[in-house]
C-alpha cells in the first residue's frame, strides 16, 4: 500500500490554513467557550460577541466557497475593536475589575479569531479559549457545569488535534483526546489530593455579585419573592446521626429587632463595643447534635445553624442574638462544623436596653392592631395565654397562606390582619411580633430557612422514615420568617404563626397547592411541582443532587485542613519528601501504564485478523528482515522465494516449501483437515528456517 | 564599532561551525549510517515546542488563578492539563517509536532540478503527521508531510534540490512529527548514505551558435528537413582522428589553416564527436552545460556520438568515450560530466 503523499510547500513558510471542517469546529469552540461565561458577561457584550461570531461565519462561508467578494475590512475590524474596548472601559467602574477583565478576555478572544494567519495565531486562540473556560469556573463550580467544562475542553483539544491529523474523523479525534485526558487523570487526581494547597499569593478582585438569599431587611413581600427560586442555599450533613424532625429544623440566619413601620432590620451594634467584648458563650444544656454545613456562595456573611449553635471554628463569630457570622464574605462554597443544643434556653436574662428595644413600636402606625393588643392584654394577663390567643385567631379565622399576597398600602399590618387576610410567612411573623410588642411582650422577627429536603440517594438501605445518613438540601424556597417572644424565666421562645395558618408547611414542607402556585408564578415548563409529582423524575433529581453533594463535599470543599488530615491518616507525619515521592511514583505509574497500553495494542493488532499461516509467514519475514532481506510489498511470495534462494542458498529448500504451503493455505479452498496437515508442514518449515537463521 | 561587530559575527560563526561539527560527530556515533533504521529511544529526540512552553506557562497561570481564588476546580483543571503535557509527551514518543525506515537509492538529476529519493516506511500501527526533509535543504521548502501513515508499507518520495554539478552524499534525512497536540516535537536524523549524481544544467545554444548542434532552432534535425541524399556542405571543423580522409578540407590545409574536415548537413551514419573545446564559452561549467544539452539532444534522436573532453588546461587527463548510442551510453557520458572535478585555481 503506497500512501498518498502531499508536498506541503507552505507548511512552514508562514501561510497556515485550517481545513474547512476544522474552521467550523473552531467556530463552535468559540461559541461554547463564550457560552460558558454567559452568566458573567453582560448582555450588551454578549450581543457584540454574537455579532462577531456571525461575521466570522459569513467570512468562513465566503472563503471556502471561493466567492470573489470579500467581507473583511481591517478598518471596520479596528473600529469595532476600539469601540468595544471603549465600551468596556466606560462600564468598568460598574462591572468591577474581575468582570471587566472577563469582558476584555472574551472580546479579545472573538477578535483574535479574525486573523489566523500563522500557526502561532491559532495556538494563541486555543490557549485563550482554554483560559476562558477556566475563568468561567470562578463563577460556577457545580458538578454539571464542571462536566460541561470538561466536554468543552475535549472539543477545544480536538480542534487542536485536527491540525496535526486533518484526515482523521472527528469521532476518532474525540476518542484520542478523551483517551489522553483519561490517561492524564490519574496523575491529576494524585496531584489534587496530595499537592500542598497554597494560600493566595496576592489579593485578587472578586466578582461584584449581587447578594443572594436572605437580606438583613425584611418587609412583608420579600420572602415570597425569594420562595420562587429553586436555587440551593446550603446543605447539611448530620454525619450518620439521627436527623431532627422537620418541624425542628429552623435554620437561624438573622435576628431582626428593629421595626420602622415598614420593614424589620437588624440592630446595628457599635463596632468599638464589639471589640471590647468577650466572645459570646451561649448557655448550653441537653443533648447535642453535630453537623457539617456547606454553604453555596451568597456574597454575605450570614451562616445558618440550629439554635443554639456553638462552634470551635476560629473563622466564625457567634453573635449575642444566637446567629453566626463568617469573618469573610461567602464568595465561594464554604464548609463549617457546628454543634447544636436544641433544648438549651436562649438568653433567660436580658438587659433592660434589649427589653426596651424589643417592645418598641411606632405608636399609631397600626391603630387597629394596637387596640386589639390592649384588649388582649386585659383579657389574658398571662403572656403565654396572650400569645396563644393570637395564634388561635390565625388558625380559626379565614387566613390564607399564599405566595402572591395582595399588595398592602404602606406595608400596613392593619390592612393585612383585618382586610386582606392573605400573606406569606413574613406577614404572619411581623404581625404577630407587632401584636406582642403592643401587648407588652418583648418580641422580634427571626429569618432563616425551615426544613430542607432529605436526600438518602447516596446511602444504601435507608428510608425516608428513619432518616439516617444522607444529607439535607436547603433551597431558597425554604426561606422562612418566624417570631420569638421573651418570657421571664424561659428566655426567648420560638413561635411560628405560620404553623397556625398552614401546618403542613411547618410539619413537612410545601403543600402541593403552594408548589403549583410557585410553578405558575415562575412560568416554568417543568417546575418543581411537576418534578416532585413524577416519581422517576424526582428520583433522578434526588440522585443528581446526591452526586452534586458528594462533588461539593469532596472536591469543592477539599480544603487545606482536610488535606492535612487525610495525608496524616494515610502516610503518618506529613513531610515534603513524601509528597514528592508520591508524585514521582504516580508519574512513573502513569508512564508505565501508557507504555503497557501501547504494547498491548501492538500485540492485539498482530493477533487480530491474521490467520495462523500468515502469522508463520510474517514471522519468517521478520527474521529475514533482521538479516537484511526485506520483502517488497508488491512482490509475490514465489518471486521473493527466488530472491531468498539467491541470498541464502542454505534456506532455499525450506523457504520454497514454506512458500508453497503458505500459498496453498491462502489461496485454495481447503477442508479443515487438509488445512491442519498443511499447517503442521508449514510449522516444520518455519522451525527449520528459524534454527538455520539463528 | 563596525569592525568589532564584524569580528564578533565571525567569532560566532566559527563557534557555530565548531558546534555543528561536534554535533555531527556525536550524531554519527549515535545514529550511524544504515540503509534501514528502526526508531527507538536511541535515535528519537524529543523536545517541547514553543507552543509547548507557552502551554506550560499558561498552565502555571492557571495554577496561580486557582490558588488565588482558592478554587479547587481550577486547580484540578491545571493539574489535569499539566499531566496531559506528560501524557502527550509519551504519545508523541510512541507515535514515533517502532517506525522502520528503509532507503538505499542512488539518484541522478540535473543541476537546479529536484531529485526524488524513495523512502519506505514500515509501521505496525497507524501513525500521524510524519514530516520529512533533508537536513541540508532546510525545512522551509521540500518538506513532505504524511498526514496519516497506515499500518503496513508506505513510501514517500523525498525531493532534493541539486544546486551544483557533482557527486554528493546528500546527508541526513530529518523526520519529525508534532502529533498529537503540537506540544512536543519528536524528530530523528537518519543517514541512509544517499548518493546523488548531479549532471550539469542543460544549456541551449544561442541561435548564432546553432550550427554546432546540427539542429535547427525548433530543435528538429536539419538533416531531416533538407531533402535526403543531397549532401550540402555546411561547415568546417577541426579534424578528429578517425574521420574519413575524404572529408579533409584539402584547400584549407593547403592554405595552412590546419587540418579541417568538411561537414555536411546530412551526417546520418557518420560518427560525431562532442568536444569540450568546441563549446562556445570560456567558462568550463558553461561548456559542460552545453555538452550536457547536446548529449541529451543526440540521444533523443538516437544519433551515434562520442565524447571527448580535452582537459589538459586543467592538468587532467583527457577523457574519451567512444561513439555509441542508447540510454546506457547517454548515462555514461552524463556521469562522466558529473564526476569531473577541477582544482580551483587561486
Amino acid at each position: 500500500m503506497i500512501s498518498k503523499t502531499r508536498i506541503n510547500h507552505h507548511k512552514k513558510s508562514g501561510k497556515f490554513n485550517l481545513t474547512y471542517r476544522n474552521t467550523w469546529l473552531l467556530w463552535c469552540c468559540q461559541i461554547i467557550n463564550i457560552a460558558s461565561l454567559s452568566l458573567a458577561i453582560s448582555s450588551w457584550m454578549l450581543a457584540i460577541l454574537a455579532l462577531c461570531l456571525c461575521w466570522q461565519a459569513l467570512l468562513i462561508n465566503v472563503k471556502f466557497n471561493n466567492k470573489e467578494k470579500t467581507l473583511f475590512s481591517p478598518i471596520l475590524l479596528t473600529t469595532f475593536a476600539l469601540s468595544g474596548c471603549v465600551a468596556i472601559a466606560i462600564t468598568a467602574s460598574s462591572l468591577g475589575v474581575l468582570l471587566s477583565m472577563v469582558h476584555l478576555l472574551a472580546f479579545a478572544y472573538s477578535l483574535k479569531a479574525f486573523e489566523i494567519k500563522q500557526r502561532k495565531d491559532f495556538y494563541q486562540l486555543i490557549l485563550l479559549g482554554l483560559f476562558l473556560l477556566a475563568s468561567s469556573l470562578i463563577f460556577k463550580q457545580s458538578l454539571v457545569f464542571s462536566i460541561f467544562i470538561i466536554l468543552a475542553l475535549i472539543l477545544n483539544l480536538v480542534s487542536l488535534q485536527q491540525v496535526f491529523s486533518p484526515n482523521k474523523s472527528l469521532w476518532a479525534s474525540t476518542k484520542t483526546v478523551t483517551l489522553l485526558l483519561l490517561q492524564s487523570s490519574l496523575l491529576a487526581i494524585v496531584l489534587f489530593v496530595i499537592f500542598p494547597r497554597l494560600s493566595p499569593f496576592w489579593q485578587v478582585p472578586n466578582a461584584k455579585s449581587a447578594q443572594t438569599g436572605l437580606s438583613d431587611e425584611v418587609s412583608p413581600g420579600d420572602i415570597a419573592n425569594l420562595a420562587l427560586s429553586s436555587d440551593l442555599a446550603f446543605r447539611v450533613d448530620f454525619k450518620g446521626s439521627k436527623i431532627p424532625r422537620y418541624s425542628q429544623l429552623y435554620w437561624r440566619a438573622m435576628t431582626l429587632e428593629q421595626y420602622d413601620g415598614r420593614k424589620w432590620f437588624r440592630t446595628k451594634t457599635n463596632k468599638k463595643n464589639n471589640l471590647s467584648k468577650q466572645p459570646f458563650k451561649p448557655l448550653i444544656t441537653g443533648e447535642s447534635i453535630d453537623y457539617d454545613v456547606i454553604v453555596e456562595p451568597n456574597y454575605q456573611f450570614w451562616l445558618f445553624g440550629l439554635t443554639v449553635a456553638t462552634t470551635t471554628d476560629p473563622s466564625l463569630v457567634l453573635k449575642q442574638d444566637y446567629t453566626i457570622q463568617s469573618r469573610n464574605v461567602l464568595s465561594q462554597i464554604s464548609h463549617y462544623k457546628l454543634k447544636s443544643y436544641l433544648q438549651a434556653p436562649l438568653e433567660p436574662i436580658i438587659s433592660d436596653e434589649s427589653k426596651q428595644r424589643n417592645l418598641t413600636i411606632n405608636l399609631g402606625s397600626n391603630p387597629r392592631l394596637e387596640k386589639l393588643a390592649l384588649t388582649l392584654k386585659q383579657k389574658f394577663p398571662n403572656p403565654v395565654d396572650r400569645s396563644k390567643a393570637v395564634l388561635t385567631f390565625f388558625r380559626e379565622e379565614q387566613y390564607f397562606y399564599t405566595l402572591k399576597p395582595p399588595l398592602l398600602i404602606n406595608n400596613s399590618l392593619d390592612q393585612f390582619f383585618f382586610d386582606t387576610k392573605a400573606g406569606f410567612c413574613v406577614h404572619y411573623a411581623s404581625t404577630y411580633a407587632y401584636l406582642m410588642r403592643a401587648a407588652g411582650i418583648p418580641a422580634r422577627v427571626v429569618t432563616g430557612y425551615l426544613g430542607g429536603e432529605y436526600n438518602a440517594s447516596s446511602v444504601p438501605n435507608s428510608s425516608q422514615l428513619t432518616p439516617q445518613g444522607g444529607h439535607l438540601s436547603v433551597y431558597q424556597y425554604d426561606a422562612h420568617a418566624w417570631a420569638e417572644i421573651w418570657l421571664a424565666g424561659i428566655g426567648w421562645q420560638r413561635v411560628d404563626p405560620t404553623a397556625a395558618v398552614d401546618p403542613q408547611r411547618v410539619e413537612s414542607g410545601w403543600s402541593n397547592a403552594l408548589l403549583a402556585q410557585q410553578s405558575l408564578l415562575n412560568n416554568d415548563f417543568v417546575g418543581l411541582y411537576q418534578l416532585k409529582n413524577i416519581a422517576w423524575l424526582n428520583a433522578l433529581r434526588l440522585q443528581l443532587d446526591a452526586l452534586d453533594y458528594q462533588w461539593t463535599r469532596w472536591v469543592l470543599g477539599y480544603s487545606n485542613q482536610q488535606q492535612y488530615d487525610l495525608l496524616t491518616r494515610w502516610f503518618g507525619n506529613n513531610m515534603p519528601w513524601k509528597t514528592g515521592a508520591i508524585v514521582l511514583l504516580s508519574l512513573i505509574i502513569m508512564m508505565i501504564l501508557i507504555t503497557l497500553i501501547y504494547r498491548i495494542n501492538f500485540k492485539k493488532l498482530r493477533r487480530k485478523k491474521v490467520s495462523p499461516w500468515l502469522q508463520y509467514y510474517q514471522q519468517t519475514l521478520e527474521k529475514l528482515t533482521k538479516k537484511g532481506l526485506i520483502k517488497p510489498m508488491n512482490m509475490t511470495p514465489s518471486c521473493f522465494a527466488q530472491q531468498v534462494a539467491l541470498k541464502f542458498p542454505k534456506l532455499s529448500k525450506d523457504f520454497f516449501e514454506l512458500t508453497k504451503n503458505f500459498e496453498c493455505l491462502s489461496y485454495q479452498n481447503l477442508s479443515i483437515s487438509e488445512q491442519e496437515i498443511l499447517l503442521v508442514r508449514l510449522h516444520n518449515n518455519y522451525l527449520k528456517i528459524k534454527s538455520n537463521l539463528d | 564599532m563596525n569592525l568589532f561587530s564584524s569580528i564578533l559575527s565571525k567569532k560566532t560563526q566559527t563557534t557555530k561551525t565548531l558546534l555543528k561539527k561536534h554535533v555531527n560527530r556525536w550524531l554519527s556515533r549515535r545514529v550511524p549510517s544504515n540503509f534501514r533504521h528502526k526508531l527507538s529511544n536511541r535515535n528519537i529526540f524529543i523536545m517541547p515546542t514553543r507552543f509547548g512552553f507557552a502551554y506550560l506557562l499558561f498552565d502555571i497561570l492557571l495554577f496561580l488563578l486557582g490558588t488565588n481564588y482558592q478554587n479547587n476546580i481550577i486547580l484540578l483543571l491545571s493539574y489535569l492539563l499539566a499531566s496531559l503535557f506528560i501524557t502527550v509527551m509519551m504519545h508523541s514518543f510512541y507515535n514515533f517509536s517502532q517506525l522502520i525506515f528503509s532507503s538505499s537509492a542512488k539518484q541522478f538529476t540535473f543541476a537546479k532540478q529536484l531529485a526524488y529519493f524513495p523512502i519506505n516506511i514500515h509501521v505496525d500501527k497507524a501513525r500521524f503527521d510524519l514530516n520529512f526533509h533533508f537536513v541540508e535543504q532546510g525545512s522551509l521548502l521540500h518538506t513532505i508531510t504524511l498526514e496519516r501513515c497506515g499500518s503496513g508499507e508506505s513510501k514517500v518520495l523525498l525531493p532534493f534540490l541539486a544546486n551544483h554539478r557533482g557527486v554528493f552524499n546528500v546527508g541526513r534525512v530529518k523526520v519529525f512529527s508534532e502529533y498529537s497536540l503540537g506540544l512536543f516535537i519528536t524528530w530523528t536524523m537518519l543517514d541512509f548514505s544517499h548518493q546523488l549524481v548531479v549532471f550539469p544544467q542543460q544549456k541551449k545554444f544561442n541561435s548564432n551558435h546553432h550550427y554546432l548542434t546540427g539542429l535547427d532552432e525548433q530543435g528538429t534535425n536539419i538533416s531531416q528537413q533538407t531533402s535526403l541524399g543531397v549532401d550540402d556542405f555546411d561547415e568546417l571543423k577541426n579534424y578528429v582522428a578517425g574521420e574519413s580522409p575524404a572529408r579533409i578540407a584539402w584547400k584549407q590545409l593547403a592554405r595552412g589553416q590546419g587540418k579541417l574536415s568538411k561537414h555536411y548537413q546530412n551526417q546520418q551514419g557518420s560518427l560525431l564527436w562532442l568536444k569540450l573545446t568546441d563549446m562556445p564559452s570560456s567558462d568550463i561549467e558553461t561548456k559542460l552545460s552545453f555538452l550536457c544539452f547536446l548529449i541529451l539532444e543526440y540521444s533523443s534522436r538516437e544519433l551515434e556520438f562520442g565524447l571527448l573532453l580535452d582537459l589538459a588546461s586543467h592538468n587532467l587527463q583527457t577523457v574519451k568515450i567512444m561513439p555509441n548510442c542508447g540510454y546506457q551510453h547517454q548515462q555514461n557520458c552524463l556521469i562522466t560530466l558529473a564526476e569531473l572535478k577541477f582544482n580551483v585555481v587561486g
